[in-house]
C-alpha cells in the first residue's frame, strides 16, 4: 500500500472519512442522484483546477481565471443568439477566445516580468469589466435550443434500481481534460519542463529550459481551459450569467492547495486536485445535506484550507529536522 | 521631503490628470466634488497603507478588506447594543487584531505562504461577518457615532485627518524605527534578516498586526460614512490597494517601497475614479480603465529600465569600455 503514505494518499483517506461521517448523517448522501449532481455542479471547478494546478507547479498564480470564464461565456453567448449553433464553432471560439485571454496574462507575466498575482489582478478587473459591460449586467437567456439539448444529453443510461445511471456529457469534456494533462504533466517534454521550472527556475534555466516560454504556455493553457470551462458551464446552465464567476477563482485555487499543491511551486498533480475539488465538494454538499446554515460554508472551508496547508508545512519542518539530526549522528 | 525619481514622474502624473480633469470633467473643481474625494480616498488610503506594510515584507493580505468588514461589523453590533461609541470601536479593535493575530501567527509562526493563508482567512472572516449579520446590514447607531465619517475640521473632513495622521505614523514607523528598518530587509532579504538577529517571527507578527489596524480604521470611517455595517463594503478595495501600492512604487518581492508613493498612487485612483464618474462612464468601464492603468504603468516601467540600460549601453560602447567590463 505504498500509495497511502503519498500527499494524495492522505487527502484520498480524509476524502474516504469525511464521505463514511456523511454517509451516516445523511441518507440521501450516497444516493446515485446525489452524487451525480455533485459531480455535475463540480465540473467546472475541476477543469480551472486542473489549469490552475500548472500555474501553481510553475510557483505562479492567475486570479483572473473567474473573469476570463465568464468573458468567454459572454462571448459564445452573444455569438450564439446572433448567429445560432453550430458546436464546432462555438466550441473553437470558447477555446480560442480563452486561450488569447491567458496567452495576454502569460505574455505580461513572462517578457514583463511582474509578479503574476498583480498582472493577474489587472486582466480580472479588465476582463471582468468588459464582461460587464457588454451584458450591462443582464443575463443571456434566450440561447438556441439545439445548444440546450446537446447541454442535456447523457453518456449512458444503465437502468438500476431506483432509476437510470447517467452520466451527464459534460462529464466527458472533465475526463478528457485530466487525462491529457496528466499525461503531459508525466509523459511530454513540456509537462517535465514545467516541473522543473517550478521546482528550481535556476537550474531549470542552466539546464536550457526557456523559463518565459514555459510560462506563457502555461497561462495560455489556463486560458484554453478557462474557455472550455466556459463553454461547459453554460450547457449546464443553458444562460450566460455575466457575474456568475465573481470570487470563483479563489475557490480553484483553493482547491488546487486543499490537493497538496506547493504554492511556493515545484509540486502538485492532476490526481491531487482532483481530490482536493472532490473533497470541496463534498464538504459544500454535506454542509447542505445536514442542513449547516449557508455562512457557516466559508468559515468550515476557510478552516479547512488553513489547517490543512498548516498540517503540510508542520510535517515538511518536522521530516527536515529529522534528516538533520542523521546527519549529526553520523 | 526629497523624492525618488520615479516618484517625481509619479507626481506629475497626478498633477496632469488633475490639471486636465480639472479643464474637461463636470464639476470637477466645484466644492462638493473636491469633498467627497476627500471624504472617500482615506478608506482606500488607509487600507493601502495596511497592504502596503504586509508588500513589502514580499507578502500580501487578501483578507485586509475582510478584517475591515469583520471589524466594522463589531463596531456596529456593539453600537446597536447601547454601548458608548469608545467600548463599541475597541471592540471592533479588538476584533481586528485578532484576525492580525490569526494571520501572523501562521505566516510567521507555522510559515505558511501568505498569499495561501489569506485566502482561507479571507474566508474565514467572510463567513463570520455573514454569520454575525446573516447577509443584511446592522444600522440605527447614537448621532455621536457619525460625527467621525461626517464632520470635518475648516475645511478638511476628518476622515482625511485620520488618513493624513496615519500616513505620517505609518512613515515615522517605517523609517525611524526597529521595526520599520527590520521589515524592509525581512523583505529585501529575509535569510539575512534572520541571521543578523533580527526577531523575524515578530516583526512579521506586529505588520500583520498593524494591517489589521489600518483595516480597523477604515471600518470606523466606512460604518459612520454609511451609518450600518454590512459584509461587502469595502470588498472593491482589495484590487484598488494593491493596485494603489504596486503603482506608488513598491515592489512586489518585498524591499521597497515608500509612504509617499503609495499615497500618490492612492490619488491617482482617487482622481481617476472620481473624474471617469463625471464623465458619466459606465462602472464597469471605470473598472477596465483601472485595470488598463495598473498594466500600463508596468509595462511603461519595464520598457524605461530597458532604455536605461540601452542607453547605459550606448554610453559603455561610446566610451570604448564595454569590452573591460562584463
Amino acid at each position: 500500500m505504498k500509495w497511502l503514505n503519498t500527499k494524495e494518499g492522505g487527502i484520498f483517506l480524509i476524502l474516504i472519512a469525511l464521505s463514511a461521517v456523511l454517509a451516516v448523517r445523511s441518507p440521501v448522501f450516497l444516493t446515485m442522484e446525489n452524487m451525480i449532481d455533485m459531480l455535475k455542479t463540480n465540473v467546472v471547478l475541476a477543469m480551472m483546477a486542473i489549469g490552475m494546478t500548472l500555474v501553481i507547479v510553475i510557483g505562479g498564480i492567475d486570479v483572473s481565471v473567474g473573469a476570463m470564464t465568464a468573458l468567454v461565456s459572454v462571448l459564445i453567448g452573444k455569438w450564439m443568439v446572433a448567429f445560432g449553433y453550430d458546436l464546432s464553432v462555438v466550441l473553437l471560439m470558447s477555446v480560442a477566445g480563452g486561450a488569447v485571454l491567458g496567452a495576454i496574462n502569460g505574455w505580461l507575466i513572462s517578457k514583463i516580468r511582474v509578479h503574476a498575482i498583480v498582472v493577474t489582478l489587472g486582466t480580472l478587473s479588465i476582463y471582468s469589466g468588459i464582461a460587464m459591460y457588454v451584458t450591462g449586467g443582464i443575463w443571456i437567456n434566450n440561447l438556441p435550443q439545439a445548444f440546450i439539448d446537446f447541454g442535456r444529453q447523457n453518456l449512458f443510461g444503465i437502468p438500476m434500481s431506483g432509476g437510470t445511471l447517467a452520466i451527464p456529457i459534460q462529464v466527458l469534456f472533465l475526463v478528457l481534460v485530466a487525462a491529457a494533462t496528466g499525461y503531459m504533466l508525466k509523459h511530454l517534454r513540456i509537462g517535465r519542463m514545467i516541473y522543473a521550472v517550478g521546482g528550481n527556475p535556476l537550474s531549470a534555466e542552466r539546464a536550457g529550459i526557456r523559463q518565459d516560454r514555459v510560462q506563457l504556455f502555461v497561462y495560455t493553457y489556463m486560458g484554453f481551459l478557462s474557455g472550455l470551462a466556459a463553454f461547459v458551464h453554460t450547457s449546464i446552465y443553458r444562460q450566460v450569467d455575466p457575474s456568475a464567476f465573481t470570487g470563483f477563482e479563489l475557490q480553484v485555487i483553493a482547491a488546487v492547495v486543499l490537493g497538496g499543491a506547493n504554492i511556493l511551486g515545484g509540486s502538485g498533480s492532476v490526481t491531487g486536485t482532483l481530490l482536493g475539488v472532490a473533497l470541496l465538494a463534498v464538504i459544500s454538499n454535506g454542509l447542505t445535506l445536514t442542513h449547516v446554515p449557508s455562512f457557516w460554508h466559508k468559515v468550515i472551508i476557510g478552516l479547512f484550507i488553513v489547517t490543512a496547508v498548516s498540517f503540510d508545512i508542520i510535517q515538511r519542518k518536522r521530516r527536515e529536522r529529522r534528516l538533520a539530526k542523521i546527519d549529526v549522528l553520523q | 521631503m526629497r523624492f525618488s525619481l520615479y516618484e517625481k514622474v509619479l507626481l506629475a502624473v497626478f498633477l496632469g490628470l488633475f490639471g486636465l480633469f480639472a479643464l474637461t470633467a463636470p464639476n470637477f473643481l466645484s466644492e462638493t466634488n473636491l469633498k467627497s474625494m476627500m471624504v472617500q480616498m482615506p478608506e482606500l488610503g488607509l487600507i493601502s497603507l495596511g497592504m502596503m506594510v504586509v508588500i513589502l515584507t514580499s507578502g500580501i493580505d487578501l483578507s485586509i478588506t475582510y478584517i475591515s468588514s469583520l471589524s466594522g461589523i463589531a463596531v456596529a453590533w456593539g453600537l446597536v447594543q447601547g454601548w458608548p461609541v469608545p467600548l463599541a470601536i475597541a471592540a471592533g479593535a479588538c476584533t481586528a487584531l485578532l484576525c492580525g493575530l490569526f494571520n501572523g501567527f501562521f505566516i510567521a509562526r507555522i510559515g505558511v505562504s501568505p498569499i495561501v493563508l489569506t485566502l482561507g482567512s479571507m474566508l474565514l472572516f467572510e463567513g463570520l461577518a455573514l454569520r454575525v449579520t446573516k447577509g443584511g446590514s446592522i444600522s440605527g447607531f447614537p448621532e455621536s457615532y457619525y460625527v467621525i465619517g461626517g464632520s470635518s475640521v475648516g475645511p478638511i473632513p476628518l476622515p482625511m485627518l485620520f488618513f493624513i495622521a496615519a500616513a505620517i505614523v505609518t512613515s515615522v514607523l517605517l523609517n525611524r524605527t526597529v521595526w520599520g528598518r527590520s521589515a524592509y530587509m525581512l523583505g529585501s532579504n529575509p535569510t539575512a534578516a534572520l541571521y543578523s538577529g533580527i526577531p523575524v517571527r515578530r516583526v512579521l507578527i506586529y505588520v500583520y498586526l498593524f494591517s489589521a489596524l489600518m483595516a480597523l480604521i477604515a471600518a470606523v470611517i466606512m460604518t459612520s460614512r454609511y451609518n450600518s455595517g454590512k459584509v461587502d463594503y469595502g470588498s472593491s478595495y482589495l484590487l484598488l490597494s494593491v493596485a494603489a501600492v504596486v503603482l506608488g512604487g513598491t515592489s512586489v518581492r518585498g524591499g521597497s517601497g515608500t509612504v509617499k508613493g503609495t499615497v500618490i498612487g492612492v490619488c491617482i485612483f482617487q482622481i481617476l475614479s472620481s473624474a471617469l464618474n463625471l464623465y458619466g462612464l459606465s462602472p464597469h468601464i471605470v473598472n477596465v480603465m483601472m485595470g488598463g492603468i495598473l498594466i500600463v504603468v508596468l509595462v511603461a516601467n519595464y520598457l524605461s529600465e530597458h532604455i536605461k540600460h540601452a542607453l547605459h549601453d550606448i554610453g559603455r560602447v561610446l566610451t570604448g569600455k564595454a569590452s573591460a567590463s562584463s
